[in-house]
């Protein structure tokens, strides 16, 4: 192990045992892949509305103009609910545009490290094109 | 001296509870029954800069909240949507559990909109005893506990099989090699504890009661704890993922004591033989008072306390079906064999 896993371990367990409030279900570094970087673009085709993670489906379109079906991680829907937010929202067609990175398997998932509506303004904050309420704007 | 006026403060506070205005069940003991939102955006640990100072002042209570809502704002700004992929080898960050690959936006996110006030007063952190308000050193033997429990959070995430070149078991051989959370089996941060803690988000409790029981469902994972009330332990046997609760009246509070844990207890660094006291006290009608004290030999030299408050919530506590979306154990578990596959022994 070089240094610089070191300096990280140092502060990954300072992360894990001291702030438990910035952590999350599961160890995004056990399920992605670094060395595989992505950006995907292209109409929602279903939402899974589950937990422990929700699941957004969209159809990108690769370098070959071959549509691919794709699947991005995202977060708990208990709180998008309580900000109004459900899983009718995104309306399936709805065009996004995800960075991330894929899956270790190479399926074809990703996390939904940044996921924004064509225009860039995120998913769920966007303007009422997308069918997102006024309440669901904002923290409360 | 001062932990004794610091006691002597907290049971003053207590007493003052007895008197107010607090809802009763038919036979006349408090009444603990609803939901509750545990979410607060003081830190179970004090931030190094207060000190040993309990209390923070309004204005400084108030920079606490405006530093949240900058940091979700911040999350929610539009990108640019011609952006390129992040960078190859990771994008550098490892907070959040992000592990070099990034997390989720901020918008999935709940850690509460406020700061821990209790008798009016602003608290820097949840944990008051030790005096620092900070966790007690860990001995060296639960040190190297925690690095091997969470090899697969400390090793970084270099894209390859490192595990490959270290003798023993690795954390991704198997589900059973995977944390408590990463399986469903019970929720992260200690949020059903004991001691129960505020998380990163589904902060949500429901108390139901009766003569002879408590249950409290807590939201994340459906970590369910039913605390028999005026019984004994059950054997030193018998293991349980949030450990064997019992429960008995003083007065109007509800001391809980919990023994029996297996060797994960939901506070990570804990083992088998962690020892939680928990006092629940009603201070009005929709406030709850936590209370709790902690020890472990095999893991502190001394005990640790900490206080915060559960106010009342009109919201539903939401279903938290764990399993049935946990795609994310099938492609760790893929992945992983996948990179054994591909992984070449470095040249020596």
């Amino acid at each position: 192990m070089n240094k610089t896993y070191t300096l990280i371990a140092a502060a990954l367990l300072a992360a894990v045992y001291y702030s438990s409030q910035v952590w999350a279900h599961h160890a995004f570094s056990a399920e992605f892949d670094p060395n595989r970087p992505l950006v995907l673009k292209g109409p929602v085709t279903r939402v899974e509305w589950v937990n422990p993670h929700a699941w957004i489906h969209l159809e990108h379109t690769n370098e070959n103009g071959e549509k691919e079906q794709w699947m991005v991680e995202g977060g708990t829907p208990n709180t998008l609910l309580r900000r109004g937010v459900n899983k009718n929202t995104v309306k399936p067609g709805t065009y996004i545009i995800v960075d991330g990175y894929q899956s270790k398997d190479r399926s074809q998932r990703a996390n939904g490290r940044n996921i924004t509506l064509a225009d860039g303004k995120k998913l769920f904050m966007g303007s009422s094109g997308t069918g997102a309420p006024e309440d669901g704007a904002g923290p409360r | 001296m001062k932990m004794k006026l610091l006691s002597l403060l907290i049971t003053a506070t207590l007493a003052q509870y007895a008197t107010a205005e607090i809802p009763r069940t038919a036979s006349g003991k408090p009444n603990f029954n609803g939901n509750y939102d545990t979410a607060t955006l003081t830190p179970h640990q004090r931030p190094k800069a207060f000190g040993n100072n309990l209390y923070m002042s309004r204005e400084e209570a108030d920079k606490v909240v405006a530093a949240e809502n900058e940091a979700q704002a911040a999350g929610e700004k539009e990108l640019d949507p011609n952006r390129e992929a992040p960078p190859e080898g990771g994008d550098g960050n490892y907070a959040l559990g992000a592990g070099g690959v990034g997390g989720y936006n901020t918008f999935w996110i709940a850690r509460g909109d406020t700061s821990l006030e209790i008798d009016g007063k602003f608290r820097t952190s949840i944990l008051y005893q030790p005096e620092n308000g900070r966790y007690p050193k860990m001995l060296p033997a639960a040190g190297a506990r925690m690095m091997k429990k969470y090899a697969s959070f400390s090793k970084g995430n270099p894209g390859y099989a490192w595990w490959l070149e270290e003798e023993g078991p690795s954390p991704y051989d198997g589900p059973e090699s995977r944390t408590l959370s990463d399986r469903c089996l019970q929720g992260f941060g200690s949020t059903g504890g004991p001691p129960m803690m505020p998380t990163l988000y589904n902060n949500f409790k429901r108390v139901v009661q009766s003569e002879d029981h408590v249950m409290i469902l807590v939201e994340m994972v459906h970590d369910v704890r039913t605390i028999r009330l005026d019984s004994k332990h059950v054997s030193e046997d018998i293991r349980l993922w949030m450990g064997d609760s019992i429960g008995h009246w003083e007065g109007d509070t509800l001391v809980v004591d919990t023994t029996n844990f297996t060797d994960n207890p939901g506070n990570g660094r804990a083992t088998r033989d962690l020892h939680v006291v928990e006092r629940f006290t009603m201070q009005d009608e929709t406030t709850l008072h936590y209370q709790f004290t902690a020890e472990d030999p095999n893991t502190w030299a001394e005990p640790w306390s900490g206080e915060y408050t559960w106010p009342k919530s009109p919201d539903p506590v939401y279903e938290y079906a764990c399993h049935e979306g946990n795609y994310a154990m099938g492609s760790i578990l893929r992945g992983a064999r996948l990179l054994e596959s591909e992984y070449k022994p470095k040249e020596k």
